[in-house]
């Protein structure tokens, strides 16, 4: 009774979660264009793969440049007089940067069907790529008082969920293409599979790790936030569709298409969670 | 902020803290309003602000203060995490600055800090032009740097608050951080807080008991004490 509490404010608002998802999704279509070099039945995504990274590229881009509270000075992290490297959000943007060029020259190339520098472009575009969930892995990673985000596993946590959320985005592309499903399959359900197991160890360290953490665990697995956590992230967006892809039946066209879907709705969901479920304890603090 | 002006006359450097004696504090939230009116900080956000508990059981029952600010840390993680050095460190002092038209209000230093000492300036401002970058508490630099303690200090009527030099022996605060128990706020976090409290207790410097409730709950509180900003 009686108590005068102060509320704060979140830092990061949902914006930056469909950012995460979008970056996720076009570093895994990065992956997979580049896998259609060594794999031959992925080789009728290869194209369509770069095409569409490179366009949530710019959908992120502008996520990342309107979620700024000064758009307009979005130059100034590229300012090499002001960048600071102790930053993860400064390797980002120089990833991100690198990551363009290189996804403009690799499609160029494409477009030449230079087949002879085409495999290079596509190696460097995919680690490029694998820059992209791992920066937004640490973004979260280096802030000490946040229980979930300072665990070393974010980073690979988000590589494992834009292997994920890009295979079954890249399955959707290649309806009707057994072969390359077959291979996707496969993908989405170590991806789907390891995602799951990395969020039960999430779920294990946060449940028993101090007043902080312990909170947040609450935060995490009651009311909405536990409905999208443990039951469109955890149990509907990686338990499930590992399970069936796992099942005999996992190889129908129907349930490689359907389990698509749930990761797609799982990985989203957990990138909402983790962003915004840390914050929730730090604002009355 | 003029990042060139002098801190210290001779050759040492000096190392700015603040005491503050939670037995001293009567909750009067003068230097809250001291503070909200020498920045003319807007609605909704503070430099400085005082929270309070009412801890005990009838009849012995007690509100127990502690005042809060920008610890000017020794090892800032808002200043690491800036990504266009936005946030800096002024050596000469500890202060810990923004650079107002740098900022890109990314709001990564909001998130780094454990204090929630920052906040997020809103998109109109009546006095000042500078809107949409995050701020916080400066230990009042342009007063400091005149001779002058910063504006809470100056205007707390219990002298809870105490600013001085810890790296002169003969200050006040030096005294009164060698002579009581002082703790400084979520030390585990290893960011070398510079506010020292005298006496603050655990139930204000630990997650209170709203933290247990349903984040709806929360929610709703939240959304209803920011309520002024859709006015
Ligand atoms: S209290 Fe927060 S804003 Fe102030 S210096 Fe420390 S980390 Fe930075
Ligand atoms: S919001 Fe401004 S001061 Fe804070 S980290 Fe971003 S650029 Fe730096």
């Amino acid at each position: 009774m009686g108590d005068y509490v102060w509320f704060h404010d979140v830092s990061w608002h949902a914006s930056y979660a469909v950012y995460f998802f979008v970056i996720g999704i076009l570093a895994g279509l990065s992956f997979i264009s580049f896998g259609s070099w060594r794999t031959p039945a992925l080789r009728p995504l290869r194209e369509k793969t770069a095409y569409a990274s490179f366009v949530l590229l710019g959908l992120g881009g502008m996520l990342l440049i309107a979620d700024l509270s000064q758009p307009m000075r979005f130059l100034n992290i590229l300012n090499p007089a002001y960048l600071n490297f102790t930053s993860p959000l400064a390797w980002g943007a120089l990833n991100i940067v690198a990551f363009s060029i290189a996804s403009i020259v690799y499609i160029l190339a494409l477009r030449r069907r230079d087949e002879k520098n085409g495999q290079l472009l596509a190696l460097i575009t995919a680690l490029l790529a694998l820059g992209l969930p791992i920066y937004t892995g640490f973004d979260l990673t280096v802030h000490q008082s946040r229980p979930v985000w300072n665990t070393p596993i974010m980073p690979v946590l988000f590589v494992a969920l834009a292997i994920a959320s890009g295979s079954a985005v890249g399955a959707l592309l290649a309806a009707g293409n057994t072969e390359a499903q077959k291979v996707l399959r496969e993908y989405m359900l170590w991806s789907a599979g390891a995602v799951a197991v990395m969020l039960v160890s999430i779920m294990g360290t946060t449940n028993y790790g101090g007043s902080a953490a312990e909170l947040t665990f609450m935060i995490m697995t009651t009311g909405t936030m536990g409905l999208l956590f443990i039951g469109v992230g955890f149990l509907g967006g990686s338990v499930a569709p590992a399970l069936m892809l796992f099942a005999p039946m996992g190889k129908s066209q129907g349930v490689v298409l359907v389990s698509a879907l749930l990761i797609l709705a799982g990985s989203a969901a957990l990138r909402y969670v983790l962003l915004m479920a840390p914050q929730q304890l730090q604002t009355l603090y | 902020m003029s990042e060139g002006s002098k801190v210290s006359a001779g050759g040492g450097k000096k190392r700015y803290a603040m005491v503050v004696d939670t037995r001293r504090c009567i909750g009067c939230m003068a230097c809250q309003v001291a503070c909200k009116a020498e920045y003319d900080t807007p609605l909704g956000v503070n430099r400085t602000w005082v929270p309070y508990k009412v801890v005990g059981k009838y009849p012995n029952v007690k509100k127990q203060f502690l005042p809060r600010l920008c610890n000017h840390c020794e090892d800032p993680p808002c200043v690491r995490n800036c990504p266009v050095e936005a946030t800096f460190v002024v050596e000469d002092g500890g202060f810990v600055l923004q650079r107002y038209e740098r900022c890109i209000g990314c709001r990564s230093c909001m998130a780094a800090c454990p204090y929630n000492a920052r906040f997020m300036l809103p998109s109109h401002r009546t006095y000042t032009p500078i809107t949409n970058v995050v701020d916080k508490c400066t230990f009042c630099f342009h007063r400091v740097t005149q001779n002058l303690v910063p504006a809470c200090v100056q205007t707390c009527i219990g002298r809870s608050r105490v600013f001085g030099d810890l790296n002169d022996p003969n200050s006040e605060v030096s005294y009164l951080v060698a002579k009581n128990a002082t703790q400084v706020l979520r030390p585990e976090e290893g960011t070398k807080p510079h506010v020292f409290y005298i006496g603050a207790d655990r139930n204000t410097t630990e997650f209170g008991r709203d933290a247990y409730q349903k984040r709806e709950v929360m929610e709703l509180e939240r959304s209803a004490f920011k309520s002024h900003f859709k006015i």
